[in-house]
């Protein structure tokens, strides 16, 4: 080819003879075409919300068709009601009786309205001239002064034609002529009397305005959801739909959300779901409308929320942030609560998040923080740490100032002059009384530090007393699958070999203390003990039954084969208190002390909160068990028949007779010791030798910023990317389904390996703590934080910050095991079966949900420290005696009590300190009528309620007036007294007492005569009667009142009051 | 083979104008010499017929009667540069249209990129530092191939192969720039589709592991010579060097040398011309590659080792 081509020299000029023609017109085209494709890409191409919007007005136009008729019909039913038809007709009656009225006065202002048109033009266009020569004049030189003042006046004189309209009812005015002056009144004149005439008119249709509002909000009071002419205008709104870019700009906040521009549907006031939209899941309206009313989107937008780009509208991977560069990808749907912990990362419970609450639960429950450090979560040792450097810088600060001082004193000494002596003299003075005022911050920070040490609790038992309380041979049971001995138990599984697991037993038990021993027991009588564990409330945190039958709380452990592990005697005192420690243990010399180290000092082996130092060298020792778990103020016998019914709780024929002679080998605990520090045992346990052993986890506070690099998928990077988990939620729910999991295929020694151990989680509970781990993260919310304006952050008040201080309280303690504490969340007691009978209901312990309002804040701190309220059977509960629950003593530090007595205030509004408010003192014949109030047939109170009497108080099922003076606040006790249900869901106390007359309340049941001529409130009466009752008074209340079955009385009541109401 | 992992490479909308290029330099080198080669024809031709050399030619034909004496910018170069512009407008438009700007996260100086790679142009550069120190690779090599290309036309003595595709006149400069541009080339491919995390070698096709363990040491070559007195191991790396710089300038004069026609061109070089020539080649043009091979194959670090610098 090359060859024929050589010899064929072509006859026209190779490059004159070829035309490009066609592949110029040829790349024309396909550049036109390519114009076209770009302009294609520019309008929809790169837009696709346009399609989104199309087919939302599409969809949502038919739904609200459909939905038209619907609401019309319910509407309908309201329209027909009588409330609305007597609405009606009042409205209807108040307009006729103006309606002459009011047509005059519109006549009149159509005739004004008219004039001031007529008048407006050259009115306007004289007094424009005038002005604008005035202008001139103040402008003008001195000379010009007076011509220009004499042309303003040439100006005013017009004349003016003006040519009236003609008022209704009289011949049409002549044309006048006007000067400015005369053109002026009469415009002002005009004006007057149509301001007179509308104020007049809205004067009289006063009432009707207030009639037709009354109806509106009738309407939206009876209607569920929005009304039809809503949804007129909301179809009139689809048709005149502007097909644009929806976007929130907070430009204070530096916030571009637009979201909405596909996501049309989110602030609709119809309730969407994907099924009125036709499937398509982009169009629903947000469903916590409640949570958005506290969070305005308008205000905050959606992406500190939900994360995603906000600003990316290009598709809907680019708009939910879905791709490999941004760094804030859009939180999946069942971890969008992950979200909230943007700005509430110190809350402890958030009443819109239950998933977010409950993975905050489950870190703290489960002991995730035994070795994963959490900002926030290590309240007391955080706070005991920070005290130690506080104190030392103090005294620091308080050394150089007497030093400073002592040289002031030298330099006076030395001064030339008494006038600079004296100067250093005073400098000195101050300087000492400054270093005493230390004094008080210091004593107060030791103290501090003394309380947060009583509170200090361990998730897992103290294995010191391991010897005294377990069976030796169930040790190495346990520690090799802790979940088939006790399904659901905290104790996570280590994936221990058999050599580990001997290891460990013997280390446990050869660092358990030997003594001194737990007195010896005599036997008690285990079914006393199975009522009495059944009432005294210890299933509120603990449960027995397993699988299918298993009852009761889930904080702490099941008891189901507690016969098979522990020792009698053991089980007894920690029953009676389980506070009490076998010995101190002193964190300066770091050892637990004996009897030998106090008879050293000549002192008795006792110790106790209130005898806490240390006898060798004064500091502060641990005196408590590190426990939760409250002295339910059990007498010896009690305790005795509760442990000899737990004790004999065991599987049948279990049996644990295997060789465990090798944990008494020394050289194996001397392994299981490295094996426990390497498993971070200590973390949960108090473990001797290993008290001050270090966290073993990653600190997970920002777990979720951190680069996916650093995240370890070991050998299954690759896999997670094909198959679109490599992710940090795909990293978080894999390590919790399985913590060895990213060990696959891994070659590594035994003590490489992975150490996280199995713990025991429900697929709910994986996803609460995925949430909460996914929200753990220094969000672009969070990291502008210091920039963005403080209208936008969360900052929490004093109160929200008490609350907050005191859920961590109630969740550290599980007060919400018997008590109510939240709306609508219901205690562990109420579910249980014993609590379904009606009889029993009345024993649940009572609701706190408005704790604050109701209890005065003195009585409640002295009640915390101290549920018996020093009463001389300190065994029985405080206030509500009859109660078979017990109020535990939970040796709160005054700390915790001052925290949980805010927690109370704050959560119910209530300020602080508390003062109470006089109440009016009672005269005789007050007195008198309050007297047959009190013991009337219609509300015999001393029937249910606690008198002090031991025959009486067999069936009373309140507590004892005489303490309501201190304990209550009147205010609460009056609102009390007209509708507890409404207040307390189940009381027994009757709801309808007392009617609304006019301003007051009276008593609903049949009046006493003494009552006739009585024109105050019958309440309040009430309550000043209570408050100021004495055991004198009651007594001969009791005296006068008949003797009948209390609990009939009170059927009786509730069933006359509910008829009367 | 890993073609997921290949794919992701070469779909990298930084790699684009890099794959562009792995089709794009064969062809037009192709092309070119298929010019070249048509001109040596033209050159025979009118060689051998010295009145045909008298006339005008076009394109690799020898003049005809009846063609044109002489032809106008206008239209004739224009179209020919309308129709290119064109065509890279179209390119453009479409690579504009479905790409996007590879955009990545806000930088972040606590989490770099791994691997971090320069853009595709300094791609070469970077891999350059393997081989060399820093100040060598990145400033020294450089300047010198800057210089080089700068130098050029000054120690080019000969007339012929101005303005046309030759083989023929020009074997020698046509080599020396090939094998350069080819190097080159060779260095950014290695650096895009070779080197992985932590700068490894991955062949195409083979994963990229983030935890991939290598057991790799490098040695200078004095430890090789078991010297441990530096002062000797610097005499040795001089007279490896001195060696190197000798046999090679040798290699080259003799392949400049051998034919006549290059011989000819050689007798019109001058002293310094030569040596400027020789010293550009060596270095660049071999001395580059051979450290190359030294570094990949017998893992030697460096060949000199002074107090102030490393080769």
């Amino acid at each position: 080819m090359e060859d024929e081509r050589q010899d064929a020299s072509p006859l026209t000029d190779p490059i004159a003879g070829h035309s490009l023609s066609a592949p110029i017109l040829i790349a024309s085209v396909l550049l036109f075409v390519s114009l076209v494709w770009a302009l294609y890409d520019e309008l929809l191409g790169q837009r696709p919300w346009k399609g989104y919007q199309r087919q939302f007005v599409q969809l949502y136009s038919s739904y609200l068709k459909k939905l038209g008729p619907r609401q019309a019909q319910a509407e309908g039913v309201v329209y027909n009601s009588r409330e609305y038809r007597a609405l009606e007709q009042r409205l209807t009656a108040a307009e006729e009786a103006v309606a002459p009225r009011v047509r005059e006065i519109e006549t009149e202002l159509t005739g004004i309205r008219q004039q001031l048109e007529s008048i407006r033009i050259p009115f306007q266009d004289a007094r424009a001239k005038v002005a604008a020569l005035t202008y001139q004049l103040e402008h003008a030189s001195a000379g010009r002064k007076e011509s220009i003042r004499r042309e303003i006046r040439e100006a005013r004189k017009g004349p003016f034609r003006l040519e009236l309209a003609s008022s209704v009812g009289k011949s049409p005015a002549q044309p006048q002529a006007l000067d400015f002056n005369k053109l002026e009144a009469i415009f002002n004149g005009l004006k007057g009397r149509e301001a007179q005439l509308n104020a007049e008119q809205a004067e009289i249709t006063r009432e009707s305005r207030e009639l037709r509002r009354l109806r509106a909000e009738y309407l939206s009071d009876h209607l569920a959801g929005v009304s039809q002419t809503q949804i007129d205008a909301l179809i009139r709104k689809m048709d005149t739909f502007r097909y644009e870019i929806k976007q929130i700009h907070v430009e204070e906040a530096g916030l571009i959300d637009r979201c909405q521009s596909c996501h049309l549907g989110i602030l609709e006031p119809v309730a969407l779901s994907a099924a009125d939209m036709g499937g398509q899941r982009a169009f629903v309206s947000h469903p916590n409308k409640p949570l958005l009313a506290l969070h305005d989107p308008v205000r905050f937008g959606c992406t500190p929320c939900h994360n995603g780009n906000g600003l990316a509208t290009a598709s809907v991977e680019d708009g939910h942030g879905n791709y490999k560069h941004w760094l804030w990808p859009l939180f999946a749907k069942e971890n969008s609560e992950a979200g909230c912990l943007q700005c509430h990362f110190h809350d402890r419970v958030l009443e819109y998040a239950p998933t977010l609450t409950r993975g905050r639960d489950l870190y703290e429950l489960k002991g995730c923080i035994g070795c994963h450090r959490y900002e926030g979560f290590d309240r007391e040792s955080d706070a005991l740490s920070n005290n130690y450097k506080t104190i030392q810088a103090l005294e620091q600060q308080q050394k150089e100032a007497r030093l400073e001082a002592d040289r002031e004193i030298k330099a006076g000494d030395l001064a030339e002059s008494n006038e600079a002596a004296r100067r250093h003299y005073a400098r000195a003075e101050s300087l000492r009384v400054r270093a005493s005022n230390m004094d008080a911050r210091l004593a107060e920070l030791n103290q501090q530090s003394r309380f947060l040490m009583q509170d200090q609790k361990m998730t897992g038992p103290n294995l010191k007393d391991v010897r005294l309380k377990l069976r030796k041979e169930w040790i190495p049971v346990w520690l090799k699958d802790p979940q088939a001995f006790r399904p659901g138990t905290k104790m996570p599984r280590f994936r221990l070999s058999e050599e580990e697991i001997r290891a460990l037993s013997a280390f446990v038990w050869q660092s358990a203390l030997e003594g001194p021993k737990p007195e010896m027991q005599a036997k008690g009588d285990p079914a006393a003990g199975k009522e009495l564990f059944e009432t005294r409330g210890c299933m509120g945190c603990h449960s027995l039954g397993e699988g299918e039958n298993r009852i009761g709380g889930e904080f702490a452990g099941n008891l189901s084969r507690l016969g098979e592990k522990a020792n009698y005697d053991y089980i007894v005192r920690w029953i009676h208190n389980p506070r009490d420690r076998t010995r101190p243990y002193c964190p300066h010399e770091k050892r637990d002390l004996g009897p030998e180290d106090y008879t050293r000092h000549g002192l008795p082996y006792k110790f106790g909160l209130h005898n806490s130092k240390c006898p060798n060298d004064g500091h502060e020792v641990q005196v408590q068990n590190m426990t939760v778990m409250p002295s339910l103020r059990l007498s010896w016998q009690q305790a005795r028949d509760i442990a000899m019914y737990l004790t004999n709780l065991k599987h049948d024929g279990a049996a644990y007779s295997q060789d465990v002679s090798y944990m008494d080998d020394p050289k194996l605990a001397a392994r299981g010791q490295m094996l426990m520090s390497r498993y971070g045992c200590a973390s949960c346990h108090e473990v001797r030798g290993l008290e001050d052993a270090p966290r073993i986890g990653t600190e997970l506070t920002k777990e979720s910023s951190k680069p996916m690099e650093q995240l370890d998928f070991g050998l299954l990077e690759h896999r997670a990317k094909r198959e679109n988990w490599y992710s940090h939620k795909g990293f978080y729910e894999a390590k919790l389904r399985d913590p060895a999991f990213f060990d696959q295929g891994r070659e590594k020694a035994p003590e490489e390996r992975l150490r996280m151990p199995n713990i025991q989680l429900t697929a709910d509970d994986r996803r609460a703590l995925t949430t909460f781990l996914l929200g753990s993260m220094d969000s672009a919310f969070r990291a502008q934080f210091r920039t963005i304006p403080e209208q936008f952050r969360y900052i929490p008040t004093d109160q929200q910050k008490d609350i907050q201080e005191g859920w961590w309280l109630i969740k550290k303690y599980n007060c919400m095991g018997c008590h109510n504490i939240q709306i609508g969340q219901k205690s562990i007691l109420s579910g249980l079966p014993r609590y379904q009978d009606p009889d029993w209901k009345e024993q649940l312990p009572p609701t706190l949900v408005q704790q604050g309002a109701r209890v005065d804040p003195e009585w409640l701190t002295r009640f915390l420290a101290d549920p018996s309220l020093g009463n001389t059977d300190s065994t029985r509960n405080g206030v509500r005696t009859y109660l078979h629950a017990r109020m535990p003593t939970f040796s709160f530090s005054p700390n915790e009590i001052q925290k949980l007595v805010r927690f109370f205030l704050a959560a119910a509004g209530q300020s602080s300190p508390y003062i109470p408010s006089r109440l009016e003192p009672l005269d005789d014949k007050e007195r008198q009528m309050a007297r047959t109030l009190f013991s009337s047939q219609a509300a015999p109170c001393l029937k249910c309620h606690l008198v002090g009497d031991p025959g009486h108080d067999r069936f009373a099922t309140a507590p004892n007036f005489l303490i309501a003076k201190e304990r209550l606040k009147p205010d609460w006790t009056a609102r009390w007294l007209t509708d507890p249900q409404s207040i307390s869901p189940g009381t027994a106390m009757p709801s309808g007492l007392f009617r609304r007359e006019g301003e007051r309340w009276v008593f609903a049941g049949p009046v006493p005569a003494a009552f006739k001529e009585y024109s105050k409130d019958h309440i309040e009466l009430l309550v000043r009667y209570m408050f100021q009752l004495t055991p004198d008074e009651q007594r001969r209340l009791i005296q006068t009142m008949p003797k009948a079955a209390p609990a009939a009385a009170t059927r009786e009541v509730a069933a006359r009051t509910a008829g009367s109401r | 083979m890993d073609w997921a992992q290949l794919w992701s490479i070469v779909s990298l909308p930084d790699n684009i104008p890099i794959v562009a290029l792995a089709v794009l330099v064969p062809f037009y080198t192709w092309y070119g010499l298929r010019q070249a080669q048509a001109t040596d024809r033209l050159i025979t031709q009118l060689e051998s017929n010295p009145s045909l050399a008298q006339t005008h030619h076009r394109k690799i034909y020898p003049f005809q009667p009846g063609w044109a004496r002489e032809l106008q910018v206008w239209p004739y170069l224009l179209r020919v540069e309308f129709l290119a512009a064109i065509i890279v407008t179209l390119v453009l438009m479409i690579w504009s249209i479905t790409l996007n700007a590879p955009l990545e996260e806000p930088a972040n100086p606590n989490h770099t990129m791994n691997p971090s790679k320069a853009p595709w142009y300094f791609v070469g550069l970077q891999e350059m530092l393997v081989y060399f120190d820093p100040w060598f690779a990145g400033v020294v090599l450089p300047t010198l191939i800057v210089v080089g290309l700068m130098v050029f036309p000054y120690i080019d003595t000969n007339p012929l192969g101005v303005g046309y595709y030759t083989i023929k006149q020009r074997l020698i400069p046509l080599l020396g720039f090939g094998v350069g541009f080819l190097l080159w080339i060779l260095l950014i491919f290695i650096g895009t589709f070779v080197r992985g995390p932590g700068w490894m070698w991955f062949w195409p096709g083979q994963t990229w592991d983030h935890t991939r363990v290598m057991y790799e040491v490098n040695h200078n070559l004095s430890d090789l010579l078991r010297i441990t007195n530096p002062w000797l191991g610097a005499i040795a790396g001089v007279a490896a060097i001195g060696l190197f710089y000798t046999v090679t300038g040798w290699g080259i004069h003799k392949l400049v040398t051998r034919t006549r026609f290059d011989r000819k061109i050689y007798g019109r070089t001058n002293l310094l011309q030569y040596l400027t020539f020789q010293f550009f080649a060596i270095t660049i043009l071999v001395g580059l590659p051979a450290k190359m091979l030294l570094r990949l194959l017998f893992n030697i670090k460096y060949v000199l080792i002074t107090p102030w610098f490393n080769i």
